[in-house]
């Protein structure tokens, strides 16, 4: 990791960090990026790993798409982002990009980081000055972008809380094609079951609804401490539409068309997220 | 930049620039020309390879990134006289037509089987739904690999009886 | 009636599945000359504008470049990227509207200047260093928009305004009276989208020039003959001295590459011809989707009149495509349409009129179907319509319409075979026909529905253009078969077929015949792959060769074992005697002696095919998503009438390819264009067609009813596998919801817009 430090003060303004690489290359084939020195982190060993402390899940920055669907620890704590790992591109894109790289490439409809912010994250970054850990939500500075300064910068690895038995979460995708398919709307949901079938907690996260991955902060309040029922999932929907601004898409959906599919796939999420508890 | 890695089999050394992309040096460099080229952007499959076992597209690989591991190629998995089993069921199951994408479609293929001895049709379509066909519809491609995989399990059972 | 043959409807496993299967296949862009350059294209960004000034002396200038070409140092010599100009028959005469660069650009990617260099890399950056001036002009996008008073003008010298060659009209009968026989009228118009091959072998060549000023090259195309003649046209070069071959195999082709759509042929060999090196031009991705054919859009208007009873008594069809900025086959596909929509029922009285329009959008040409998927969406749409209206069960009112055998139609050639019917009932069965209508149950928001869809297609494009085909046949001292035809192998499994027929005509092994194919040096004028063409007329040809040199070879032997020719066959490589079976001659053995005699078997096929309509039902179970308006396909059966599967294994696999196209092309797949004339869907990602995991279940079903003009009863196949998958699905869609669609595709929001305005729950 040091290493990895010292390429940044050795190329300043022109080394970028290449885990995967499926944005990057593309990118830089088309003029969007130029560097002249790329940092290949995929060799590191403390950022291949997946792995539980203190109740937390910790990603490393070089662990690919691929990894996470098949981590059996990933499916028991995260169940949305062994679903949205498994949706992205294809399985061969999968096998090569990485989460980190999923998130810090600032697309708000990226599917891994749609599921983690449902799942609470937060992303590690990592400079010569120091570490700093920064929430899914504040990662973002806009359309495309983030707040990693990627020529002096490196997110390490993300982390969340473990979802526990009681806990359950679901991802759900709409697009024109089951492969090689950027999403119309993606919609990730983590939620907590009390005793009684009433919700202690949830996160709803949903994209591309603005310039970032979307908590719908108004549905989550509606629905904690309620009980769970068809209806209220329904209702909760709608107002997780209300927060939501779509833009039109020339490939891939007007705004309008997106809004009513919106609250379909909450509705869904929701349910889903419910019927994965276990214990219930 | 010095790129040393194991292409079909082989220890291979090779002067690479930085930027060089997998694909073409596969292609232009060492003359494996059946990995083609359908789009340069990991958006056909039609230059899929296998690394370390897991099926990528080598259109968006920075040649380096091979460095230290084991490449395989179509032209690394049998020969005619010695056809892989993927490679006899593709030809007599009629899974080729024009053939663009058969060697990136064999290569997803071998990819899944090597891990997954018994997929269901489930499971084939995931392992090639990252190769476009436009020829086939896919039918016989995943007829193709179910019987490949039939096979391979029967080759297997053979060996180890003996 | 269906006869057994020892080698012709067998699967024999195609030879050129090894080298595909072991990665030894050589196609266009794998194929490498020493010293050859490489040529990149600078396009147009303008849907139409006046190239001012072009400035190219920086890139000239640039390191490693030989050559940069633009229309001041080419040929200018007006051409048709499509081969149908080398074909057409007088009286018509061929649109020819292309030059290879041209100081107007009519498109978004048209065809600028091109640049050869030692590396792509040096070429690309060669191109940003050419200087355009450009004075941008209006463009218009519609075809209907473009035929107005005031639309800016594509081309000059055209009869109607923006309108490529001449009008199609077809008709029979008396149209006023059989409208005035009917019980009811019903007229609907249908809007189709813009399709895209898609293929996964871009655009490519690769040109030489020989000291001798030949001209050859390696190249894409489906039709290296009549490509040829295009080349020798465009450069002035005698048709002897221009050789095009396949390299030999194509990556898929769909109709993208009959002739040399996008030009990289002459681009290729004007490059060459500057720099005096061989250069390879092949396209990339976004080029291809660009630059090369697409599919026809437009709009297909149809009017019926019908009996209560559900007869037809006239029909009245409409078709208005849209050409895009060249003409390409814009003036034979609005032809087809006509044909294949009027021919497909029987109907006293029927009318055609059609025509393409030039709009500033890619050329539109050739693809898989050719205006008859347009035609058959609104058809058999409104055969549901009517059927629904009259109380009539859709397949008993197809039933009761469908052309029969021996009636008359529009075209110029008798009907003699017909599997419709077997094919309709078939597929129904298959389908399960019968659960129509009740498939959904209480209120569940996911609805299932079954529909049906029919079709007819050619078997060759005689009498749309010109259609014949030429073969060798020879049989070599060691008696084995040599056979040369100058069709390509773009995967359909021809090159098989073809060898199959050899075979059985000669009775001797399938592996004792070799085929020499796709390289105009060593095979006769033969037209290529298009039009479903090349297991009728081609195999028409090749039979005939065989025939050609069977006959000498029984004169021959029949002279050395002193007995009459008609007493004599050859069966298992061996001449043999019908009156006495001791009589025997290898057939290796007369060809030695012949040899030894000064002969060899040398047979020659020189045919015009007919033509016999292949026939298709299909029938389609889909489940719509009510909340999202999504359409799943959930089992499509097709049933074809082939006249006879030389090769049922290939045959499966061309219809399933053809069910998956039509999936596409009724779900999802659409070429768009924004408010500045660029295409949006532009890469596999963006434009929407199907990957494995989007189709479910095909199910194929072969009916042979055994034409008596095609070869072992054969007819053409490869075009119809998705001529009536867009009605099937819309006629399914139709049975779940109760929504009727008059365009397509039926994406998941189009979908989703009509059952929100129904107020479907």
């Amino acid at each position: 990791m040091d290493d990895v430090l010292k390429c940044f003060k050795e190329y300043p303004g022109e080394a970028r960090i290449i885990a995967g690489g499926t944005d990057l290359v593309l990118d830089m084939e088309s003029g969007k990026v130029q560097c002249s020195c790329l940092v290949d982190i995929t060799g590191i060993d403390e950022l291949q790993k997946i792995e539980m402390t203190d109740q937390n899940v910790i990603i490393g920055a070089a662990v690919t798409h691929s990894e996470v669907n098949r981590s059996e620890l990933i499916k028991a704590t995260a169940a949305v982002l062994s679903q949205a790992c498994g949706t992205v591109g294809s399985l061969q894109i999968r096998n090569i990009a990485t989460v980190v790289g999923n998130v810090v490439n600032g697309q708000p409809a990226a599917d891994a980081a749609v599921a983690l912010m449902a799942l609470g994250a937060e992303a590690e970054i990592a400079c010569l000055s120091g570490t700093r850990n920064v929430p899914l939500e504040e990662f973002y500075a806009g359309l495309g972008k983030t707040n990693v300064d990627c020529s002096n910068e490196i997110v390490t690895s993300v982390k969340f809380p473990a979802l526990k038995e009681n806990q359950g979460s679901s991802f759900v995708r709409f697009a024109q094609r089951e492969a090689l398919a950027l999403p119309m709307l993606n919609v990730a949901v983590s939620l907590s079951l009390n005793g009684d079938k009433t919700i202690e907690w949830v996160r709803i996260a949903m994209a591309p609804v603005g310039p970032k991955p979307m908590r719908a902060r108004s549905a989550e309040q509606m629905l904690t401490g309620s009980e769970i029922s068809g209806e209220l999932f329904e209702k909760a929907a709608e107002e997780a539409l209300k927060e939501a601004c779509p833009r039109d898409s020339a490939l891939r959906g007007t705004a309008e068309y997106r809004k009513d599919v919106l609250p379909v796939l909450v509705r869904r999420a929701l349910e889903a997220a419910v019927a994965s508890i276990k214990c219930f | 930049m010095i790129l040393e890695f194991r292409l079909n089999g082989e220890e291979v050394e090779i002067l690479v620039s930085p930027d060089e992309i997998l694909l073409d040096v596969l292609r232009d460099r060492f003359n494996f020309t059946g990995t083609k080229k359908g789009c340069g952007k990991g958006e056909c499959g039609a230059c899929t390879v296998i690394i370390n076992g897991n099926a990528v597209n080598s259109c968006m690989l920075p040649a380096m990134k091979a460095m230290g591991k084991d490449v395989q190629t179509i032209e690394g998995i049998g020969t005619p006289e010695n056809l892989h089993p993927l490679q006899q069921t593709f030809i007599e199951e009629g899974a080729i037509q024009c053939g663009f994408c058969t060697p990136g479609m064999i290569m997803s293929s071998k990819a899944l089987l090597d891990n997954n001895q018994s997929p269901t049709r489930e499971e084939i379509k995931e392992a090639i739904s990252g190769n476009i066909c436009r020829c086939t519809g896919y039918v016989k491609i995943e007829q193709a690999v179910l019987s490949a995989a039939n096979r391979m399990k029967a080759q297997k059972s053979v060996g180890e009886g003996e | 009636m269906n006869k057994e043959y020892s080698v012709v409807g067998k699967n024999i496993v195609k030879l050129d599945s090894i080298e595909k299967a072991t990665g030894a296949a050589t196609f266009t862009c794998d194929f490498k000359l020493p010293n050859m350059l490489y040529g990149k294209v600078l396009r147009s960004p303008h849907p139409h504008a006046r190239i001012v000034s072009i400035d190219t002396s920086k890139a000239e200038a640039l390191p490693g470049v030989k050559a940069v070409a633009t229309y001041k140092n080419t040929s200018r010599v007006l051409f048709n990227t499509s081969a149908t100009a080398t074909f057409t028959i007088p009286p018509l005469v061929p649109v020819v509207d292309q030059y290879i660069f041209d100081s107007v650009v009519r498109y978004v990617g048209d065809e600028v200047a091109a640049v050869a260099a030692v590396s792509k890399r040096i070429a690309e950056e060669a191109l940003k260093l050419i200087e355009v001036e450009y004075e941008v002009l209006e463009p218009v996008y519609d075809p209907l928009e473009a035929m107005k008073e005031g639309a800016p003008i594509l081309h000059s010298h055209t009869e109607s305004k923006n309108v490529p060659g001449e009008k199609i009209h077809i008709e029979m009968g008396d149209l006023d009276r059989g409208f005035a026989e009917a019980d009811r009228v019903y007229e609907h118009t249908f809007k189709l989208p813009v399709q895209k091959q898609a293929q996964l072998e871009t655009q490519g060549a690769v040109a030489k020039i020989g000291v001798d000023g030949s001209i050859t090259v390696w190249s894409t195309t489906q039709t290296p003959h009549p490509t040829k003649r295009i080349i020798g046209s465009i450069f002035n070069v005698p048709y002897s001295k221009v050789r095009v071959l396949n390299p030999p195999y194509i990556g898929g082709g769909f109709g993208v590459r009959i002739g040399l759509s996008a030009k990289a042929e002459p681009i290729a060999v004007a490059l060459a011809l500057l720099s005096k090196q061989p250069v390879k031009v092949v396209y990339d991705r976004k080029e291809d989707f660009i630059a090369s054919d697409t599919r026809h859009g437009g709009y297909v208007t149809v009017k019926t009149g019908v009996k209560n009873d559900g007869t037809f008594t006239a029909r009245k069809l409409e078709g208005i495509l849209n050409g895009g900025a060249y003409c390409s086959w814009s003036t034979e596909a609005p032809g087809v349409l006509g044909a294949m929509g009027l021919s497909l029922y029987y109907c006293p009285n029927q009318m055609y009129d059609g025509h393409s329009v030039y709009t500033n959008t890619t050329p539109a040409g050739a693809m898989r179907g050719f205006g008859n998927p347009q035609a058959m969406f609104a058809i058999d749409s409104q055969m549901d319509i009517i059927a629904e209206d009259l109380n009539i069960d859709p397949l008993e009112i197809r039933r009761k319409n469908i052309m029969r055998v021996g009636q008359p139609w529009v075209l110029p050639y008798p009907c003699l075979s017909s599997g419709l019917e077997e094919c309709m009932d078939k597929g129904a069965a298959t389908i399960g026909w019968d659960r129509r209508g009740k498939l959904n149950a209480g209120n569940s928001k996911k609805r299932r529905g079954i529909g049906m869809g029919i079709g007819t297609h050619v078997s060759n494009a005689w009498p749309f253009c010109g259609d014949y085909s030429n073969a060798y046949v020879t049989i070599q001292q060691d008696g084995s078969v040599h056979l040369a035809s100058g069709i390509p192998d773009m995967g359909t499994g021809n090159t098989t077929a073809l060898k199959q027929m050899v075979a059985e005509t000669l009775g001797v092994e399938f592996d004792n015949v070799r085929i020499t194919y796709g390289d105009t040096e060593s095979t006769p004028f033969e037209i290529g792959s298009h039009a479903s063409r090349t297991c009728y007329a081609s195999g028409t040809a090749v039979v005939a060769a065989a025939n050609d040199a069977r006959d000498k070879v029984l004169a021959f032997a029949a002279k050395t074992l002193g007995t009459a020719k008609e007493d004599l066959d050859i069966l298992d490589a061996a001449i043999c005697s019908s009156s006495n079976p001791e009589m025997k001659m290898a057939l290796s053995d007369a060809a030695l002696k012949a040899h030894e005699q000064g002969q060899q078997f040398i047979g020659v096929g020189s045919i015009i095919p007919q033509n016999a309509p292949p026939y298709l039902a299909q029938f389609a179970e889909v489940e719509v998503d009510l909340e999202t308006g999504k359409v799943k396909v959930v089992k499509l059966v097709g049933a074809n009438d082939v006249g006879k599967a030389i090769n049922p294994l290939v045959v499966e696999g061309q219809l399933e390819g053809g069910l998956a196209m039509g999936i596409g092309y009724t779900l999802t797949e659409e070429i768009k264009y924004d408010s500045k004339g660029r295409q949006l869907n532009t890469s596999f990602e963006k434009y929407v067609l199907p990957t494995a995991m989007d189709i479910t279940e095909l199910q194929t079903i072969i009916v042979e009813a055994n034409d008596p003009t095609g070869p072992f009863g054969a007819k053409g196949v490869g075009e119809t596998g998705l001529v009536a998958t867009a009605p099937a699905i819309a006629n399914a869609v139709y049975d779940a919801i109760g929504i009727r669609f008059f365009e397509i595709p039926l994406t998941e929001e189009r979908v989703y817009r009509a059952i929100k305005k129904e107020g479907i729950e």
